[in-house]
């Protein structure tokens, strides 16, 4: 394979090249332009700026204001340069390479003036560097001794005509780093980060002159700014104003190992700042090809539930829930599971026993399980919370594109030009991401959103949608296919990509389907509550607007039509030729870190890894060989199947590896009648979770931290998990599952991880080429990673579809059954907050919950009139499935008659609200619409029926550890 | 057998024949349906359902019915 050089990539990104790379196509007839400098000729894209240029030939100009991942600055005058043939000394970062230059970056000169400016920076700065938590990784302390500073001449408040900043106070607000302004040079990097990298616009510079300072809002602390705590200025700042809290108490870390985020599924590459086996410190790391460097407040600072005293280290078992846990070996506790497991498949059946798959764990992990389940139980009874997340997207891409995964990178949206975000609401569930979404728009990116509620990116700073499409909750597919309908019958479809890359007997007959009047935004407005003319303006845009793509989300998979939603994005794509190059394509934003990973690896109950049918002969002999086990041709039960089977009494074992069902599936009440019907319920998880009240067995799992395996992100790409510190309970949790399926008889031999993956390889073609030492070599793989691909697959379906030719999908709106009616008038929708993840075990043990201690309902103004409720009212939410009591916060976001809360904290129980409704195609619940009523309360501090419950419940089950 | 999961698996049923069960023929939208619960749906479930569906005959669609129909015969054919 020819390589041609790419900035992109071929730079070390252990290096600051003080100016971000030039934008460069790296192809055979991309020309690079030639300078000389300090004598060295150096070759570098046109636009790179002469301090990048330098750097690239080694030669490290001094600088402050510059750091290459925000645009030129040229503030601090330390990075001057001696040009020939040009008056003056110019500043290297804001001056572009040109074709012949000649650049001194050092004569006695050049050292003078630097001098002469480092010495004025330090004359309003402390001295007290030994103490300093910068100690050992302060800029200011390299460039004072690069440019040889010697003595400083203006010091103490009499030498300087205004006051300096030397006894400026401390902010602490913030609970994971400190501001403090005494060691600030006004350089500008923190603000610029915050605009730049982040695109929050938190931070700016106070006053003029000497009197100028950073500051977040208008002279705000921290945490009453507008700041998300994404960490950009921290890692932007060169001295310790901006600096982590832990490296305040523990100083500079010794060590460093590159791993991926165990939060959402961008799958941010961070560098683990050790010592000794302690994370001291999490950094982005700007070699990580999804996150480039970014990171957000999950990421970045809450990984102190790793270590947290919550965590449960050693295996556990009882004969019933209503007793105390027993701690015993790991031998006693696999016994244990497999003799219960094997009893219960005797009396009840082969059938009556299964497992669910960890998101959260790796694919290595993930794919052990979903083996044990086929191999030791011998039926197909494996899931994932996939099912309760993203399924959809699976069953909707396979069926129209070919291939259950997003088409694209998340580089490509720095190529899109109309952005398409469907029930996502990428700044608070995908942030990192978010931001570069954001810049994009910031560009002149055109932005359809498409969502109930009003979300940040609709009206953010220096962000704000063309159209927001604020449909009521339940109506997706007269969505889309309003939107498909206006670019038929106004002829904006990409007619000769449909010819050339669809089949054209499905899509006459979807063309007819679409054509049809029923689908005219004039006609859906009735549903969707969308003004026709919105529809249009938007169709219109992103048939049009030049590159288009489509972003979504849960809001589109957690309903009774998810997967016709989906299928009907894969159509407006195809409709439009917005698949297969960069800036285009259907991007499901993944919910858990490795949704992606655990789907490829086999965890659906139909499909083995890399998604063929259970029923294939062909399929199965290659895994009954390597197996060497019979597997059953018939598909499993998923999740949802398998809690009505266990409520109905024929279903009564799980082992069940970092999920927490009892907490994240709808309709707890349900839920837990499943569980509490079980008479093995084995669960392997870091803390003693919801679900793990109501188990048998409990195997203590590790943290991302505790071991080596493989993430898989939302783009495809699989990336390496390292170990930094031992495992706390002493295995990993792949040996977990190994002794487990040992003690049920069947044994499987790996010494590391890295030899499950090489099976995943062996029995998955799209995952033929990767290995350990590949992913080493490139940081990270997207797959399929073949013989064809080596390198990996940034873009899918580039010359043709996976399927063979693309499949337009008939997708008929047909409503919900959850109605608004009088007894229940308003629709519920839940989401995410930015600060939490998920169920919460992890977000809420760190400080984290600062931002968001419990869940709240948001509801329109009009809405809390009519009922009295004011912000911070105690109210009752009720649906036909439960009803819960939580605090409201009356918001101008939400529309009239829709509410909204979050499922992050256990004891608010969101899901007793919400139903059994699911998708037709896979069973993902309709989280997204619950009909519920809202009252006030007049007591302050009733709980409701369930909530009492729950507190009694967890209070016992608490008592029943022997810590 | 719990009401319940039976009432689950009829509605089940019926969602999936009137999102796929659309189309040309009603042969066509008969054969996605019995395609769709074969590959998607556990033995047990589909064993379920079609031992009940007579009981439950008036709550299924007609689509929904010719398929567990059809499933049914496949069943017994196994």
């Amino acid at each position: 394979m020819l390589h041609f050089f790419d900035p992109r990539t071929d730079l070390d990104s252990e290096i600051d090249y003080g100016t971000p790379p030039a934008t460069f196509d790296p192809t055979p007839d991309a020309e690079l332009i030639s300078l000389s400098i300090d004598g060295n000729e150096v070759r570098v894209p046109e636009g790179t700026s002469v301090m990048h240029a330098a750097a690239m030939a080694g030669i490290n100009i001094p600088k402050l204001c510059a750091t290459d991942s925000l645009e030129a600055f040229g503030s601090c005058r330390i990075c001057l340069v001696q040009i020939e043939g040009r008056r003056g000394f110019p500043a290297s970062c804001t001056t572009p390479a040109e074709a012949g230059m000649e650049v001194k970056t050092q004569n006695d000169k050049i050292g003078k003036l630097r001098r002469n400016v480092m010495e004025l920076y330090i004359s309003d700065h402390p001295l007290d560097c030994l103490t300093c938590p910068a100690n050992g990784d302060c800029e200011l302390q390299d460039m004072a001794g690069a440019v040889g500073l010697r003595n400083v001449r203006y010091t103490g408040q009499s030498a300087i005509p205004s006051h300096t900043h030397l006894d400026e106070k401390k902010d602490t607000s913030n609970p994971y780093f400190t501001f403090d302004a005494s060691k600030c040079i006004v350089c500008n990097r923190c603000v610029r980060a915050c605009e730049e990298t982040q695109g929050t616009f938190a931070l700016t510079i106070s006053s003029r002159g000497f009197e100028s300072k950073v500051s977040p809002g208008q002279d705000d602390a921290f945490m009453d700014s507008d700041c998300v705590s994404c960490g950009a200025c921290v890692q932007a700042c060169p001295t310790a104003t901006l600096m982590e809290t832990s490296i305040i108490d523990k100083g500079q870390p010794e060590h460093s190992v590159i791993t991926t985020c165990a939060y959402c599924g961008v799958g941010c590459a961070f560098k683990a700042d050790m010592k000794g086996d302690e994370v001291i410190r999490m950094t982005p790391w700007k070699g990580g090809k999804a996150n480039r460097g970014h990171s957000c407040v999950k990421g970045r600072f809450a990984f102190g539930y790793a270590t947290h005293q919550d965590r449960i280290t050693s295996p556990m078992v009882r004969d019933s829930i209503d007793q105390p846990w027993r701690k015993v070996s790991f031998e006693e506790a696999f016994d244990v599971a497999a003799t219960r497991i094997k009893g219960i498949q005797e009396k009840y059946g082969r059938n009556s026993v299964g497992g669910i798959t960890s998101s959260r764990c790796t694919n290595e992990e993930t794919y052990l399980v979903q083996k044990l389940v086929r191999a030791a139980f011998g039926n197909n009874n494996v899931d994932t919370c996939a099912r309760v997340c993203h399924s959809p997207t699976g069953f909707g891409l396979k069926t129209t594109l070919g291939e259950s995964a997003g088409t694209q990178t998340f580089d490509s949206v720095e190529k899109t030009d109309v952005i398409m975000v469907i029930g996502a609401n990428p700044t608070d569930a995908h942030p990192v991401f978010g931001s570069r979404m954001k810049k994009r728009i910031r560009e002149g990116a055109k932005l359809i959103v498409v969502d109930p509620r009003s979300i940040d990116l609709v009206n953010g700073p220096h962000v704000n949608a063309d159209y927001h499409l604020q449909l009521m909750p339940g109506t997706n597919v007269a969505f889309v296919n309003a939107m498909a309908h206006v670019i038929v019958n106004e002829g904006l479809e990409a007619a000769d990509f449909i010819a050339e890359r669809c089949e054209t007997e499905a899509f006459h007959e979807w063309k007819n389907f679409i054509s049809d009047e029923r689908h005219s935004p004039e006609n859906t407005e009735q549903f969707t509550g969308i003004p026709a003319a919105y529809i249009r303006g938007a169709a219109r845009l992103y048939a049009t607007g030049g590159n288009g793509s489509i972003y979504y989300g849960l809001g589109v998979t957690e309903h009774s039509q998810g997967s016709s939603t989906v299928m009907g994005i894969a159509n407006l794509a195809m409709l439009t030729g917005n698949v297969g190059r960069d800036g285009v394509g259907v991007n499901p934003l993944r919910g858990q870190n490795n949704v992606q990973g655990s789907c490829d690896m086999g965890s659906f109950p139909h499909e083995l890894p890399g998604y063929r049918h259970i029923s294939g002969q062909a399929v199965r002999d290659l895994f009954e060989d390597a197996w060497k086990v019979k597997l059953d041709p018939e598909p499993g039960y998923r999740i949802t199947n398998m809690l009505d089977a266990a409520v109905e009494g024929s279903y009564k074992g799980l082992y069940v590896q970092g999920e927490d069902i009892a907490q994240s599936d709808p309709n707890t009440k349900h839920v837990e009648a499943a569980l509490r019907n079980m008479e093995c319920l084995i669960v392997q998880d870091i803390f003693l979770n919801e679900t793990a009240k109501f188990a048998h067995v409990f195997l203590p799992g590790t943290s991302f931290l505790e071991k080596n395996g493989t993430f898989t992100n939302a783009e495809r790409r699989i990336s390496p998990v390292r170990k930094v510190m031992p495992p706390m309970p002493g295995l990993e949790d792949w040996q977990v599952t190994l002794g487990l399926s040992k003690a049920l008889g069947y044994e499987m031999h790996y010494e590391h991880p890295s030899e499950i993956m090489a099976e995943i390889a062996a029995l998955t073609p799209t995952f033929s080429n990767v290995t350990y030492e590949r992913l080493d070599e490139e940081g990270s793989l997207q797959w399929p990673c073949n013989d064809e691909t080596p390198y990996g697959t940034p873009i899918m379906h580039v010359d043709g579809f996976v399927r063979g030719k693309g499949f337009f999908a008939l997708t008929e709106y047909v409503p919900t059954e959850e109605k608004v009616t009088r007894r229940f008038p308003l629709l519920l929708t839940t989401g995410r907050i930015l600060s939490q993840y998920n169920v919460g075990a992890q977000t809420r043990r760190t400080e984290n919950s600062s931002w968001h201690g419990e869940d709240t309902l948001e509801i329109h103004p009009q809405d809390a009139e009519d009922r009295g409720i004011n912000t911070g009212d105690l109210v009752s939410l009720a649906s036909r499935a439960g009803d819960t009591h939580l605090r409201a916060l009356v918001s101008d976001r939400m529309q009239p008659g829709v509410v909204y809360t979050t499922f992050h904290h256990p004891e608010t129980g969101a899901n007793v609200i919400t139903t059994d409704n699911s998708d037709w195609a896979t069973n993902c619940p309709e989280y997204k619409v619950t009909a519920v009523q809202v009252d006030k309360l007049i007591s302050e501090t009733a709980s409701s029926e369930w909530q009492n419950q729950f507190a009694e419940f967890t209070e016992q089950q608490i008592a029943f550890i022997d810590k | 057998m719990s009401e319940n999961e039976l009432s689950h698996l009829i509605k089940m049923a019926n969602q999936i024949a009137s999102n796929i069960g659309i189309g040309s023929t009603e042969e066509d939208c008969v054969k996605k349906v019995v395609t769709h619960i074969t590959a998607f749906w556990a033995l047990p479930m589909r064993q379920k359902i079609c031992a009940n569906m007579e009981e439950f005959a008036e709550d299924l669609n007609p689509i929904a019915t010719k398929a567990l129909l059809e499933i049914q015969a496949n069943l017994k054919a196994a």
